[in-house]
């Protein structure tokens, strides 16, 4: 039991539905209370495209009321096999309540679709649990999904690949997957399917026609990858092709997998270099002062943490005070590659907690999830969201990836970075000379409950400062928390 | 007018969505929602803006992101033993964090009842310890065919049964001190004993339900006639509740509020069965209806027909206009019967639920021609707007931008529930919002794209 103000993950289900709203031919099922649905009002909110959400509530009822009802699962199931002609994959899901109530995943034949004259197939996911959150669900549905499609497929004559790249609801996640395959295609590689986002189920069968596999964020598509690597002996990249150090190396890696001429690939990427990626122009443009002893903190997933804090260590030049995230079950992976750019690489899943390192660190520029907004706000440190979740979704999407993504980073870096730096020092220096706390004031804070107490620390300094008090007396500390 | 029950899923989305405007609507209380990481996640991911609702209505935080200041998780795990007073201690725990709060709302989510927590008996040990009022609502209690405001009815449910206990018939408003637990207040058991109005004595009246602006506006109608309106539920003050006894009128001003009225009923209160106070006509009778049961009777006729023709220019704008209630909040039949009244036609109302002992007067005075669709499947909605392309849609949130891609002029429903409907200034905003929704639409029909 655990006192939280925001959650950077939702339940498995959510996982496993934003992979099938990310396809088109798969149509979810899920099995939860009335009362959970919000996933259709979601789905609007950040798609905008105007298709209803691809799925469907099999409610559970606390009595049944009679045979047409819907309720009964495997009525439910078969009626969205016989009037959706347009699924062709069923991929069931269960709310966390109908998990606790016990509901088990269906074992059933569907019927045929009349228009189609096909019954689709059905995917469940019997690994569903309350270990297994947001995030993970997604990379095991998907998982799921391909296991149940993808057949041997002779190779393509030209070099392909497939992306594997964030589904839908992710921040610029369309952007990314266009990014990178604009980049293979200067180095003469096209792309043989993208998945999860926009994939058709047919797409998913083609899957073994690739060359190899290209993973933009590995916890979105970790277990599809390895799957079709140990069955289909597809190799994959997984390196995040973040900045312009990080696409070069995906870009390198598919061009030793597909045995391309390795001039002809340099000279691709020069071109590149010269017209397109404006992160290695910035850094030499910028003079050395603006970014050394400069310190960033970064948090959120693993694709964006470790991309941007291998990015912003080597390429950029500063120095990362910690990475975190908030993914624990790629704890190994995220501690590994986060080492190779920090001392300090940690996994968290309460915002207060990272809240309360963000106030300890007192870092020059802040990169996190929207969840980090409130506390690089209260201290005024510079904040980018720049890892999911995050909770704007604007109509012209920006890629973070590949070589147009490194010229966005570098113009968000110039955005917080120009400020001078003697700046940056008195600002730090505030928060470095926090003011004094009184005896009175110290023990009123100290009978606010643990998990309040940084906001309210926060709260009162900031409070203080504007009054322009040397010290934060009980009176201060009650007004900053009214 | 006939009633169909479809016997499907309705788009409908949790309750738990209107937590923030609830935060909003009762000051100084803390709401507490237990769950699994699910439901905050609920919460949390709906607090962004919903496709259809106006700015700043569901970001009220400030930062444009997360619950509302005043809303606290806490997140069971599943493995966990529900051992008793764990959860009072985390709620007194979040409680303690928080200055100047009067009551905390402990809404217990589905998974925590699974779980084998007992909501009623952590608030009520919170509670004890506190030397506060603490509530428990159970958001997922409703069987079948969940409302969007459920949850607004339960926090005023739970309200009603806090509001003190007069001698009957004194009608002062009383704040209770902290620490009694007064919704404890033993069951009278004389359900629906209606005292008559002796010796002329007014009989105090409360009002349940709607915003504060509307809330006043319908106080200020009924002073009009005589009626003084004793408090409203909920208040702009947490610890100032209005007696709710046997003398007392109870009007509740919004369809959906059955189990709060039913907390009225079982205190003895006479709970007014009539129109709801909205459109032109059901505030008439909402009015009349109230005199007659606090006071004596009161002939609204004459009000009505002067605010019709104050609202003619506006009705010109309305009349014959197609309409479609997709359904999900509770609010559609009353609407649906003004803007009937008012010239729209309107082609169906759905509704996740249909109360019909509540609504028997709004249902009989429904126009012959409207359609009211119970517990209606969402897509064969979706079919049924693309075949009689209406004027405008009241879409709920998930059906909201999918219509309007298909070329549908919508209103999301969230927007009506925010817009303050009641009285006779609530129909000329109804009025007013929709010709805005039309003038808006032909000006952006006549460009050339």
């Amino acid at each position: 039991m655990k006192i939280l103000r925001g959650v950077y993950e939702g339940p498995g289900s959510h996982g496993i539905l934003r992979v099938a709203a990310s396809m088109s031919g798969v149509q979810a099922v899920l099995r939860a209370h009335p009362d959970e649905w919000y996933f259709p009002a979601l789905h609007g909110a950040w798609t905008r495209t105007g298709e209803p959400a691809p799925v469907t509530l099999s409610p559970v009822r606390n009595r049944s009321d009679g045979s047409w009802t819907p309720g009964d699962l495997a009525h439910d199931l078969s009626s969205v096999a016989r009037h959706r002609p347009e699924a062709e994959a069923l991929i069931f899901a269960r709310s966390e309540a109908a998990l606790l109530s016990g509901e088990g995943a269906p074992i059933l034949a569907l019927p045929e679709n009349p228009e189609t004259g096909r019954s689709p197939k059905l995917v469940t996911c019997e690994w569903e649990s309350f270990g297994i959150r947001e995030v993970e669900a997604a990379d095991l549905g998907l998982a799921e999904l391909v296991k149940a499609h993808a057949g041997p497929q002779p190779k393509s004559p030209a070099p392909t690949v497939n992306l594997f790249g964030p589904p839908v609801f992710g921040p610029n996640a369309a952007a990314e997957y266009a990014e990178v395959e604009r980049a293979l295609g200067l180095i003469g590689v096209s792309v043989n399917v993208r998945a999860p986002l926009g994939a058709t189920v047919g797409d998913l069968s083609r899957l073994p026609r690739a060359w190899a596999n290209v993973v933009l964020c590995r916890e979105a598509a970790e277990a599809a990858s390895l799957y079709l690597q140990d069955e289909f002996g597809m190799p994959r990249v997984t390196t995040p092709p973040v900045g312009s150090v990080g696409t070069g190396a995906v870009l390198r890696a598919v061009g030793q997998l597909c045995s391309l001429d390795s001039k002809w690939m340099r000279r691709a990427v020069w071109a590149e270099l010269a017209r397109t990626a404006k992160l290695p122009w910035y850094t030499r443009l910028a003079v050395p002062e603006t970014f050394r002893g400069r310190r960033v903190a970064l948090f959120g997933d693993l694709t964006y943490t470790t991309g941007l804090g291998y990015t912003l260590a080597r390429e950029v030049g500063l120095e990362v005070a910690w990475a975190g995230t908030y993914l624990a079950h790629l704890e190994k992976d995220f501690l590994f590659h986060a080492g190779t750019f920090t001392d300090e690489a940690f996994v968290e899943d309460d915002p207060e907690a990272v809240a309360a390192r963000v106030e300890e660190t007192a870092p020059d520029l802040l990169i996190g999830t929207h969840l980090e907004r409130e506390v690089a706000g209260a201290l005024d440190v510079p904040f980018l969201p720049l890892c999911p979740p995050v909770f704007e979704h604007p109509f012209v999407e920006r890629p973070l990836m590949g070589y147009a993504g490194s010229s966005a980073l570098a113009d968000a870096l110039e955005g917080v970075l120009r400020e001078p730096r003697t700046g940056t020092r008195e600002k730090s220096e505030t928060v470095a000379r926090a003011p004094e706390w009184t005896e009175e004031a110290l023990e009123e804070l100290e009978e606010i409950p643990a998990f309040l107490r940084g906001r309210a620390r926060r709260l009162a300094e900031e409070h203080a400062r504007t009054l322009d008090s040397p010290a934060v007396t009980p009176e201060i500390l009650e007004e900053s928390r009214s | 007018m006939t009633i169909l029950n479809e016997s499907g899923v309705p788009d409908v989305v949790s309750p738990l969505h209107g937590l923030s405007g609830l935060a909003e609507r009762l000051p100084d209380t803390l709401l507490v929602v237990v769950g699994t990481r699910a439901d905050a996640h609920l919460v949390q991911s709906l607090s962004v803006p919903l496709p259809g609702t106006p700015v700043g209505l569901s970001s009220q935080s400030g930062g444009g992101f997360g619950a509302h200041p005043r809303i606290v998780f806490v997140v069971l795990e599943p493995d966990e033993k529900p051992s008793g007073g764990a959860l009072a201690s985390r709620v007194i725990e979040a409680a303690a964090g928080f200055r100047r709060t009067e009551l905390v709302l402990l809404v217990a989510c589905r998974s925590a009842a699974l779980l084998g927590f007992d909501a009623e008996f952590e608030a009520e040990l919170a509670g004890r310890r506190l030397g506060l009022p603490v509530r428990a609502l159970a958001p997922g209690a409703v069987g079948s065919g969940a409302l969007y405001t459920d949850l607004e009815d339960g926090a005023i449910r739970a309200l009603v049964e806090m509001c003190p206990s007069n001698v009957p018939g004194s009608g002062k408003e009383r704040s209770f001190s902290k620490g009694s637990l007064l919704g404890k207040l033993p069951f009278r058991g004389r359900t629906g004993q209606r005292t008559a109005t002796e010796a002329g004595a007014q009989r105090p009246v409360v009002l349940l339900g709607a915003l504060p602006g509307p809330q006043e506006e319908l106080a200020t109608e009924l002073s009009r006639v005589g009626v003084e309106v004793a408090g409203v539920v909920p208040g702009a003050e947490a610890n100032r509740l209005p007696a709710i006894d046997e003398g007392t009128v109870v009007a509740a001003a919004d369809p959906y509020l059955a189990a709060a009225s039913r907390a009225a009923e079982e205190r003895g209160a006479a709970v007014i069965r009539s129109l709801l106070p909205i459109g032109v006509d059901g505030t008439a009778r909402f009015i009349q209806d109230v005199s007659a049961l606090a006071v004596r009777g009161a002939n609204e006729a004459g009000r009505a027909r002067q605010v019709w023709e104050s609202l003619e220019p506006l009705r010109s704008r309305i009349r014959g206009k197609r309409i479609f209630f997709t359904g999900d909040t509770g609010l559609e039949i009353p609407l649906a019967r003004f803007l009937a009244d008012a010239g729209a036609v309107v082609l169906e109302v759905g509704t996740p639920r249909l109360d019909r002992r509540s609504l028997a007067a709004e249902l009989s005075a429904l126009g012959e021609d409207v359609d009211v669709v119970e517990s209606p499947e969402w897509r064969a909605q979706l079919d049924r707007i693309d075949a009689a392309r209406p004027d405008v849609v009241v879409a709920s949130p998930g059906l909201y931008v999918p219509l309007v891609a298909r070329g549908h002029l919508c209103r999301s429903s969230l927007d009506l529930l925010s817009l303050g409907i009641h009285g006779y200034e609530g129909a000329r905003r109804v009025l007013e919002l929709f010709a805005r929704t039309f003038e808006r639409a032909e000006k952006l029909d006549t460009l050339n794209l």
